[in-house]
């Protein structure tokens, strides 16, 4: 095994590891909506929420990484370049994300100057890290990008995901500095915040995911590269054609110019159909494999995220992204529940995917296969799908009640909070949570015993 | 637009997608494995989908616009799986598959 597959182990370990402390940073936020005095003076709602997001944003990342660090010397056949900076960074990376923990959790916040920002939080929604661990995140990516670049030209090999993948890696880094300006006029902070929020999600993960899943398929499916690459580029065009410009929807209501009403919802309003193609190209692989692989969790998890993406970002989206709708929906539970849905359908099971992939190299499985995995399976998908149905209940209560007919004044945000519908949506969301945490811990278990426990695997030889 | 036009206006834009993914779903499975289920359940799974574009051309109080944008993304969503479909078994070098 390459060093830097060892490393992807790390950081796929820790990405799951993450995946934890967000499900129960995640309950323990949805518990406030049912309790609001639960932990009233030692930890406040806020700072559960920031845990949740943030983790969101590192385990997923954390998984990228760890997918790419894999498939890579496999892919260019040698080392990557400099893997030992790589090496050192992922723990610098970890002691980083549980110093910011710490921090949140214990100081939580600090007086309106630079001292905050540098040393507590910086105050923007998904990228509230101190300005210090975003620099950490900066020094990271700069690395991860130089692995691959520095790769790509010691091997004087050029394949076509890994030319898509190193161009992807220049925004992806590019765009994170716009975590770090501190702009007073919030239209205008807004305005620069979603370039980082949006295009991270919707364009430069959307292609890191697709390199990732085209690797994937190659090692699960033995699909041919020359289907893959072909596949990728042509979700390259359509994910970046409809995504870029969809980022107008984050624009309508933020003080920007009407024109992006316009731009917005038109671009946004075409985003669902190259999700289609993705179904279509799901179904047709899953057929041509009759649904059989030697790792059947990852043949799973990675059909359901092309029906996740689908349902999550097309359905769910497209329900709220005409601004007509938006006007009402935007910011409410609404908009909770499609962000739940698209993420756990474009990211979250791609990398459960790999995974499971890895898991499956790094034991010298034959066959993964079992119970646990089905039943974590079962109860993760269930639990999400319990959630978002519960969250777009009480985001739809917030909308007729709060803001069609209450006009969105203070008493129609407390008639909203109050009304039955909504309740009972959040206690829903609780407990379908609760379903979703016994899917997590299966699936830790599952990962952590695959090939140790009974099941019959047959030693194959071990990849160099 | 009213507070219930607002719901229910929604609910059809989700129906409308959720619709077009049925018909993907069921004519990929219809085109690979020739069952007569799977071509019905496609056709009427577009058919309903049809209905429910034409239910928010003429029924919500969506812009003119939004509703000729659904009316040239219901003919590319017929369109998507058979193009799709083609070119999928053009690059994997294959015909329909057996069951």
């Amino acid at each position: 095994m390459y060093r830097s597959q060892k490393l992807a182990v790390k950081y796929l370990a820790a990405a799951i590891a993450l995946f934890g402390v967000m499900t129960i940073t995640g309950l323990l936020s949805s518990y406030y909506y049912i309790n609001p005095d639960f932990l009233f003076g030692v930890l406040h709602f806020n700072i559960a929420k920031i845990l949740h997001i943030d983790t969101l944003v590192i385990w997923l990342l954390m998984g990228f990484m760890g997918a790419i660090y894999w498939f890579l010397p496999d892919e260019l056949g040698r080392e990557p370049v400099g893997i030992w900076l790589a090496e050192i960074l992922f723990y610098v990376f970890c002691a980083a994300v549980a110093v910011v923990a710490v921090v949140f959790i214990v100081v939580q916040y600090g007086d309106s100057n630079q001292a905050s920002l540098w040393l507590i939080n910086q105050g923007r929604k998904y990228v509230e890290a101190p300005r210090w661990a975003a620099l950490g995140v900066v020094a990271v990516m700069a690395v991860f990008g130089y692995n691959v670049i520095g790769t790509v030209i010691a091997s004087r090999r050029m394949t076509g995901i890994v030319a898509v993948l190193m161009v992807d890696l220049i925004p992806l880094v590019a765009l994170y500095l716009d975590a770090f300006p501190a702009v007073t006029n919030m239209s205008q902070d807004l305005f620069w915040w979603w370039w980082l929020v949006h295009l991270w999600v919707e364009a430069t993960w959307e292609v890191l995911i697709g390199c990732i899943m085209a690797f994937t398929l190659m090692q699960l499916l033995g699909t041919s590269r020359k289907i893959v690459e072909s596949w990728l580029y042509i979700e390259v065009a359509l994910v970046l054609g409809t995504g870029i410009l969809g980022l107008g929807h984050h624009y309508f209501w933020i003080g920007t110019p009407n024109y992006w009403l316009g731009i917005g919802g038109f671009f946004s309003a075409l985003e669902p159909l190259p999700l289609l193609g993705m179904v279509v190209h799901a179904v047709y692989d899953a057929g041509t494999h009759h649904m059989k692989a030697t790792n059947r969790p990852a043949l799973y998890w990675m059909m359901t995220e092309a029906f996740g993406n689908f349902l999550g970002g097309g359905v769910w989206g497209f329900m709220i992204t005409l601004p007509q709708i938006n006007l009402y929906a935007h910011g409410t539970q609404w908009t909770v529940s499609h962000g739940h849905f698209a993420f756990w359908g474009a990211y979250a099971c791609g990398v459960i995917s790999v995974a499971y992939l890895v898991v499956q190299k790094t034991r010298n499985s034959a066959q993964v296969n079992g119970a646990a995995w089905k039943w974590s399976f079962a109860a993760l998908n269930l639990g999400l799908i319990g959630m978002v149905g519960a969250l777009l209940v009480a985001g739809m209560t917030q909308s007729f009640v709060e803001r069609a007919t209450g006009g969105s004044t203070l008493r129609a945000f407390i008639a909203g909070q109050e009304d039955p519908w909504f309740v009972s949506g959040m206690t829903l969301r609780f407990v379908f949570g609760l379903l979703f945490t016994c899917g997590y811990a299966i699936l830790v278990y599952d990962l952590l015993t695959l090939g140790k426990r009974s099941v019959a695997v047959i030693a194959q030889p071990a990849s160099p | 637009m009213t507070e219930l036009h607002l719901l229910e206006t929604a609910l059809l834009l989700g129906l409308y997608v959720l619709l077009a993914g049925g018909y993907a779903l069921t004519y990929t499975l219809a085109s690979m494995w020739h069952r007569s289920g799977f071509r019905t359940a496609a056709i009427t799974l577009y058919a309903l989908h049809g209905l429910v574009a034409a239910g928010i051309i003429f029924w919500a109080p969506l812009w003119l616009g939004w509703k000729l944008l659904l009316v040239a993304s219901s003919l590319a969503i017929l369109a998507i799986p058979s193009i799709t479909l083609r070119y999928l078994e053009r690059t994997h070098g294959t015909g329909s598959v057996s069951a």
